[in-house]
């Protein structure tokens, strides 16, 4: 196992949430906007109206600025987040999707040229050659989330690719159609967002009025068939994933999707009277804070996406906590769990004190120390006020008397449907259940 | 468990989807590419601000250029810095994790400090856009020159640590026993090779300034003594700063272990080389920098990426200490998805014929002049775009169908 990286507190998995919901708001953008930019800068040139280029010069400038910029570090912050926090996690996620990564990059390439190109060209080149640019910079950047969405519906149901371990057979499995169908529309829902805060700047009060009506139309029906999209894909997760949200073994899971729905349906509604009905409503102050029901929606929205996938990292293959849980033979990879149980999970460990003596009561809490970190460290904060689901309140709960209640309950850990078993010798476990039953309070 | 296995069998389960030496192959050009932009970023923020407290007309004209230069190199600069970042972490994912985690918090700065950079760069381009020549601040130029600097170290840092996988061990676990799990490690800096990535930035920028000169050349609105002026500058600052570097190289060769024999490497002599031919080409050219901008150019890349290649074989000779190599990493060669890159990439090629003959041709024309392009060339990158969703997505749909999870 690599080092442990622990954040005291806030666990380095509610890092990762909050870049990743960070990232989310302007890589959606990124995507989305450029197709409602191209729409209203061919109607300029169609119908003529100069006017409305004063438009397209500030939206493309935000989206610079903000989406692009933001977007691409926060993306890159997503994956060095995930790289400290869960480091098998994202190592197996590249050596199988590794160039699915690269030609996602070639795309970035084409990006960033495409966009920057546009924003300095506008009235520099002839307004069919701008426009094509336009286009290039939407495709781009649309077919960057038709890439990266097989890989994260890959993390939530990895298909064929259990049996096969093949590229495509993982990529095309059966929540990424409904996804990258409900991301579509979402992007739309969220372009229309930003188009109309800052078409709500523009001073020309017909074309303003014009363009927040337009971005609120294509808000409303983005999110219209987002809902028809959504239902698919909750349809289509996988039964297990199901089961934990619908049997209430987590509640909290039924409490993110509330927040998600309620959320999509005030940004709806904004759309619908804000943009629609009465144009001089959508103004910046109106227009942030619908940004941050959005935030708080998709937050929740991929909390819920994370949540599901429990017990595993990646479906099926990893643990949360970073042991590879079956077979996959066409890779050759082997379960990890009866290695350990057979073997030890100290013994495979490299960072760890160098001597241990079974008998000594101060040897086995530091092994143990170790131990809990890597099994449980990834989805429990360890220490009492930790934000994630603090192991020694949890532990409080089920008032153990001794450290072998504890190893009772180590010896049962996998019949929770949302927890990995756990791997060890009875070494391991008495180490660990010792180390557990010190942090408890009596 | 000793470090050779624990490096071993730390390797991802899956193996490689493709052979190790086209990732390696992939690696190196992605990081040259990737250096040369930072290089560029690095040295033009810092002429930036000379050419401002100078204040001659000409030099502050070149600094407002360069702020547009700095955030636009910088966005590709981080862009291009992605496939690296991947690629690294494909072959020698033992040493990247094992770094990036004990040094959690700086991986994490690590990006916050570019941000911020990249705000500052912002700043000092948005900031002066609108400014006369007297009115121009240096102030966001020395912010985002701040910052890169911290980025620069970190990056060292992080690269370094994984040099030296004998220390890791005594670094997070403490003779008592204690295992620490802060992610604040901060280890390794070494001053030679640090430096032998900060002056060719100056190269590298001279360089640029010698493009700049060649390109603008012809165009009615820069006169002809600004065009003078900044190419010689530029050729003129690649000149010492080449010479610089070598020696910078040659300090860092001496800190390399003895062991390694480096000064016998076949890349390393020829990146020895080639830095000194290209010292001396822009050395003759410092009379006619445009005219010489482009081979001066070719070789300035051709010099980088053959060091990139001999940074790439020292790694392999520290790495070879702990008993590691690339080239023993088992694979499941995975066909299907090797072509889809490949192809993906000469496609991208193609499309960015695009932008750039754009890009090109409007900087060309005069202020307030429109230049035109062919449309036929718009029209192939998109097609060629939607041939590809195309073709993906029915590769897609038949797969879907094939394994049953589409409905
Ligand atoms: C894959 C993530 C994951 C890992 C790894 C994990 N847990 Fe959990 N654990 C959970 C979740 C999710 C819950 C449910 C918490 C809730 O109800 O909100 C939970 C709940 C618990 C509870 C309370 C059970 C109850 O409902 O009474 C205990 C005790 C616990 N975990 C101990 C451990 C220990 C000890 C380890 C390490 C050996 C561990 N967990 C590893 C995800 C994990």
């Amino acid at each position: 196992m690599y080092p442990f990286w622990e954040v005291p507190f806030f666990t380095s998995g509610l890092v990762i949430a909050l870049i990743a919901t960070f990232h989310i708001l302007p890589c959606h953008l990124a995507t989305g906007a450029f197709w409602f930019n191209v729409y209203v800068e061919r109607k300029a040139y169609k119908q003529n109206r100069p006017e409305l280029l004063e438009f397209i010069k500030k939206f493309s400038l935000l989206i610079l600025i903000f989406c692009f910029v933001i977007g691409s570090l926060s993306g890159v912050g997503i994956w060095y987040a995930a790289t400290v926090a869960s480091p098998r996690g994202i190592s197996g996620l590249i050596h199988n999707y590794v160039w699915g990564w690269a030609t996602e990059w070639v795309f970035f390439i084409i990006e960033i040229a495409a966009i920057y190109v546009y924003y300095y060209t506008i009235g520099k080149i002839d307004p069919k050659s701008h426009l094509m640019l336009g286009w290039l910079y939407a495709w781009a950047a649309w077919i960057s989330m038709v890439i990266i969405t097989g890989i994260l519906a890959f993390m939530l149901s990895a298909g064929k690719w259990v049996e096969t371990g093949g590229f495509f057979d993982g990529f095309f499995n059966e929540t990424y159609w409904p996804q990258l169908f409900t991301r579509t529309a979402f992007m739309f829902g969220i372009a229309g967002v930003y188009a109309a805060i800052v078409a709500s700047t523009i001073k020309n009060k017909k074309v303003k009025d014009e363009i927040i009506r337009t971005a609120g139309l294509w808000g409303v029906v983005g999110m219209l068939a987002g809902v028809v999209f959504a239902a698919w894909y909750l349809y289509k997760l996988p039964p297990h994933a199901k089961e934990l949200w619908l049997d209430e073994s987590l509640p909290y899971l039924s409490h993110l999707i509330n927040i998600a729905a309620l959320a999509y349906a005030i940004v709806f509604v904004w759309f619908v009277i804000c943009c629609i009905v009465k144009p001089k409503l959508a103004g910046p102050v109106s227009g942030v804070i619908i940004l941050l029901v959005l935030f708080m929606g998709i937050g929740a929205g991929e909390g819920f996406r994370e949540g599901i996938r429990r017990p595993y990292i990646i479906d099926q293959y990893m643990y949360g906590n970073q042991i590879v849980a079956r077979d996959i033979p066409a890779k050759h990879i082997k379960a990890e769990i009866p290695k350990f149980d057979k073997e030890g999970f100290l013994t495979h460990l490299f960072f760890k004190p160098d001597k241990i003596d079974p008998e000594n009561s101060r040897d086995l809490l530091l092994a143990g120390n170790v131990i809990v970190h890597h099994q449980c460290g990834n989805c429990h904060a360890l220490d009492r006020f930790g934000k994630l689901r603090p192991l020694p309140e949890l532990l409080e709960n089920l008032s153990p008397e001794s450290p072998e209640d504890i190893e009772g309950l180590l010896e049962s850990l996998g019949d929770y449907p949302y927890m990995p078993p756990f791997a060890g010798n009875d070494l391991d476990r008495k180490a660990a259940s010792e180390y557990l039953f010190s942090i408890v309070r009596r | 468990m000793d470090i050779a296995t624990y490096l071993n069998t730390m390797r991802d389960p899956a193996g490689l989807p493709f052979y190790p030496i086209i990732f390696q192959f992939l690696l190196v050009l992605t990081f040259a590419l990737h250096i040369v932009m930072v290089n560029l970023v690095v040295g033009s923020t810092f002429v930036a601000i000379w050419e401002i407290w100078k204040k001659n007309k000409y030099g502050l004209r070149l600094s407002k250029a360069l702020g547009r230069v700095l955030t636009v190199s910088l966005s590709i600069a981080i862009v291009l810095g992605v496939a690296p970042l991947l690629f690294v972490q494909v072959i020698y994912d033992p040493f990247w994790y094992t770094a990036t985690t004990m040094s959690a918090f700086w991986a994490l700065m690590f990006l916050v400090v570019i941000t911020l950079a990249f705000y500052a760069a912002y700043g000092f381009y948005l900031g002066n856009k609108k400014a006369d020549l007297t009115s121009v601040k240096t102030g966001w130029a020395w912010v985002s020159a701040g910052f890169l600097m911290c980025t620069a170290l970190i990056i060292h840092m992080l690269s370094m640590e994984q040099l030296v996988p004998e220390h890791w061990k005594d670094w997070i676990v403490s003779p008592s026993g204690i295992v620490s799990y802060a992610g604040g490690e901060f280890h390794a800096i070494e001053l030679g090779r640090l430096l032998h990535f900060i002056i060719p930035s100056f190269a590298v920028t001279g360089v640029f300034l010698m493009l700049y000169a060649a390109y603008f050349h012809g165009r009615e609105d820069y006169d002809e003594e600004y065009l003078d002026y900044v190419g010689q500058k530029g050729a003129w600052l690649a000149f010492w700063a080449s010479a610089l570097a070598i020696g910078a190289g040659f300090w860092w060769l001496g800190l390399v272990p003895a062991e390694f024999h480096f000064a016998r490497n076949p890349f390393f002599l020829a990146g020895a080389i080639l830095g000194f031919i290209t010292t001396a080409f822009i050395g003759a050219s410092i009379s006619k920098p445009r005219q010489r901008a482009l081979p001066a150019a070719g070789l300035m890349f051709l010099t980088i990426f053959t060091m990139s290649c001999a940074r790439e074989a020292l790694r392999m000779k520290h790495m070879s200490l702990s008993g590691y190599s690339i080239y023993n990493y088992p694979v499941n060669p995975d066909w299907p998805s090797t072509i889809l890159f490949f192809a993906t990439f000469v496609m991208g090629l193609f499309v960015l014929y695009f932008p750039a003959i754009a890009a090109y041709q409007a900087g060309k024309v005069k202020a307030g002049e429109v230049a035109t392009i062919d449309p036929a060339i718009g029209k192939k990158a998109v097609t060629a775009m939607i041939a590809w969703f195309v073709i993906v997505a029915g590769l897609g749909i038949v797969v879907s169908l094939k394994n049953g999870v589409l409905f």
